[in-house]
């Protein structure tokens, strides 16, 4: 199914990016690629915002945490963000949610879960 | 024309404050100034002490300038061994992600150093920092690289740790990890990012 809605994936790891863009371009969504914060900010900055970012927390240059406070500090994008991660732990889902992310899932994602969360934001997204 | 730039006030102020006790004990007495600038010159101009690794690591246990972080980082990199190498490993379990990736790249630099502490990290207890020795491994300039990855695929239980390997191994592998990629699936059957994972690793290595 067709989809007008715009993916940003940012994570440092090749394989991870193209997994989550498989998952997603099935979906019918557009999907673009980052691979850390700082590319992502020249991506969103250089082109319009996108409408759903799928962020790593580990990155060099500028990590998840850091990407996703200046996102939401400078009012670049309020669009929703998952924040995606290798670490489980409540300080880190309360981390993310500081940093401005709306959810939080545990690597390896399960295609599902991942297509239904993101379908969930971007549709409440549409209603507000 | 003149081509001489003219030097700005902050210019001054650095030189200033860089022509003061530039031997070992005045930069370490800097390094605990309360002024972050005159702390990031300390902490730049100690690489060139082979003894600065322990005052360094002291200081980046409480201090919070990402700019000073980023230089005690640097210069330890620069200064290396056991001492460097134990702060940094120290880093790696930090809440702060801004100082773990910080740490992280820091001992990218430090293969001779890094590489006796390697398969101690790879069996750390905390899966997390087991995942950053992955990390590490991706730009380590070491010939045990593969060797350690194949490693983590046939003894490790933790999902995201063999995930990391599997990715790594997918851009440096050869023939050799073939077998243990192939492995791996069946550890974690039930995984559909191992099997995505392993099949790109497996093609990009057999370049089909």
């Amino acid at each position: 199914m067709p989809n007008n809605k715009r993916i940003l994936i940012i994570d440092d790891a090749a394989t991870v990016r193209m997994y989550h863009r498989s998952i997603l371009e099935t979906s019918g969504y557009q999907v673009d690629e980052a691979v850390n914060g700082l590319e992502a900010m020249e991506k969103i900055l250089g082109n319009r915002p996108y409408d759903l970012y799928l962020v790593d927390i580990n990155m060099p240059k500028l990590d998840g945490y850091g990407f996703l406070k200046e996102l939401r500090t400078q009012n670049i994008s309020q669009a929703p963000a998952i924040m995606i991660s290798t670490e489980a732990q409540e300080k880190d889902r309360i981390s993310a949610f500081e940093s401005g992310a709306n959810f939080y899932m545990v690597k390896p994602i399960d295609p599902d879960i991942l297509t239904a969360y993101c379908s969930i934001l971007l549709d409440y997204g549409d209603e507000k | 024309m003149g081509l001489v730039r003219k030097r700005s006030d902050s210019e001054e102020i650095h030189n200033h404050e860089r022509n003061q006790d530039r031997d070992f004990d005045g930069l370490v007495h800097q390094l605990a100034s309360s002024d972050p600038e005159i702390r990031t010159w300390a902490a730049r101009d100690l690489a060139e002490f082979k003894d600065s690794a322990k005052p360094l690591s002291r200081q980046l246990e409480n201090e919070t300038n990402p700019n000073v972080r980023e230089a005690i980082l640097t210069s330890l990199a620069v200064v290396g061994g056991d001492e460097a190498v134990q702060a940094l490993i120290r880093c790696l379990r930090s809440d702060d992600a801004a100082l773990r990736n910080g740490a992280i790249e820091a001992m990218e630099n430090l293969p001779d150093s890094v590489a006796p502490v390697m398969s101690k990290l790879l069996t750390d207890p905390d899966s997390d920092v087991r995942i950053f020795a992955i990390d590490i491994l991706e730009s380590l300039r070491h010939p045990d690289v593969e060797k350690w990855l194949i490693n983590v695929l046939e003894t490790e239980n933790h999902v995201n740790v063999c995930a990391g390997a599997i990715n790594l191994l997918g851009e440096i592998g050869s023939d050799r990890a073939l077998d243990a990629l192939e492995k791996v699936k069946d550890k974690f059957s039930n995984v559909n990012y191992i099997e995505f994972a392993v099949d790109v690793a497996v093609k990009r290595i057999k370049g089909t």
